[in-house]
C-alpha cells in the first residue's frame, strides 16, 4: 500500500460516483452518488495525511463529513418537498423549475 | 504482507459496492450498497492509522446520514417501476463522456501529484497523527473554520425544516 494506490482507488471511486450521477434518473440515487464522490475525496485526504505525516488531512475529513451531513439534510428536504409537489422522484419527469 | 492483503480486499469491496450503488434498481438496495462501501472505507481509514476518521465515518455517515436516507425512502413510499440505468444510446454516450471526463481530471491530478510531491516528502516527520495532534490542529489553526461549520449545520437544519413545511401553513 502506497500513496499511489490510495489515490488511484480514490480516483476510481470518484469516477464511479460521477458516472452514476450522470446516468441515473432517481434523485435519491443521485444524492447517494454525491456521497460516493465525497467519500472518495475523503479517502484521498486520509491517504495524504498518512503518507505525508500530517494531521491536516484528517481535519479536512472532519470538515467534509460535516458538509456532507448538511448537504444530505438539505438535499433530502428538497426531495421531500419535490415529491409532495410532483408525486415523482424521476429526473426525466421533473421538468419545471418553479415551485 | 498482511497490510497489502487487507488493502486490496477492502479496495475491492469498496469498488464493488460503489458499482452496486450505481447499478442496482431499488433505492433501498443502493443505500445498503453504499453502507458496505462506507464500511470498507472505514476499514481503509483504520488501516492507514486514521482511527478518528474511521470512527467518524461509522458514527456520522453510517449512523446518521445513511439512516436519514433510509428514513426518507421509507417515508416517501415510492411506487411505480424502479428505474435502473437507461439503455438508450444517449445514456450510453453520457456515461462514457462522464467516465472520460473524470479520467481526464484524474490524469491531470495524478500528473500534478507526481510533479508536486518530491520523493520522500514528510520523511522527517515520523509521528502518526493521533487524536491529540488532530484536536490541536482543529482547535488552533482551524478554529474559525470549525466555528463556521457549526453555523453551516444550524443553517442546514433550519433550511431543511423550512423547505419541508406544509404549504398551507406558510401563508
Amino acid at each position: 500500500m502506497s500513496l499511489e494506490h490510495v489515490v488511484g482507488l480514490g480516483i476510481v471511486l470518484f469516477a464511479i460516483g460521477a458516472a452514476g450521477f450522470f446516468i441515473r434518473s432517481n434523485t435519491v440515487v443521485l444524492l447517494l452518488c454525491i456521497e460516493v464522490m465525497l467519500n472518495a475525496v475523503n479517502l484521498i485526504l486520509a491517504g495524504f495525511s498518512r503518507f505525508l505525516h500530517g494531521a491536516e488531512g484528517q481535519v479536512f475529513i472532519f470538515m467534509i463529513m460535516t458538509v456532507a451531513a448538511a448537504e444530505a439534510a438539505v438535499g433530502l428536504a428538497i426531495l421531500v418537498a419535490l415529491y409532495r409537489l410532483l408525486k415523482t422522484l424521476d429526473m426525466s419527469r421533473i421538468n419545471v423549475l418553479k415551485g | 504482507m498482511t497490510e497489502s492483503i487487507l488493502f486490496w480486499g477492502l479496495a475491492l469491496a469498496a469498488v464493488a459496492s460503489a458499482l452496486c450503488v450505481v447499478v442496482l434498481r431499488n433505492p433501498v438496495n443502493c443505500v445498503m450498497a453504499l453502507l458496505a462501501a462506507m464500511l470498507a472505507t472505514a476499514g481503509l481509514y483504520a488501516l492507514m492509522g486514521a482511527t478518528v476518521a474511521a470512527l467518524f465515518q461509522v458514527i456520522v455517515y453510517i449512523g446518521a446520514v445513511l439512516v436519514l436516507f433510509l428514513f426518507v425512502i421509507m417515508l416517501l413510499n415510492l411506487k411505480g417501476p424502479a428505474t435502473g440505468i437507461p439503455r438508450t444510446p444517449a445514456a450510453v454516450a453520457v456515461s462514457a463522456a462522464a467516465v472520460g471526463l473524470t479520467a481526464g481530471m484524474a490524469w491531470l491530478g495524478w500528473r500534478a501529484m507526481n510533479l508536486s510531491i518530491p520523493a520522500g516528502a514528510g520523511a522527517g516527520l515520523r509521528t502518526e497523527p493521533g487524536v491529540t495532534a488532530i484536536a490541536l490542529e482543529l482547535f488552533s489553526r482551524h478554529l474559525l473554520v470549525f466555528e463556521l461549520t457549526s453555523v453551516l449545520l444550524l443553517a442546514a437544519a433550519v433550511g431543511a425544516v423550512f423547505i419541508t413545511r406544509k404549504e398551507k401553513e406558510a401563508s
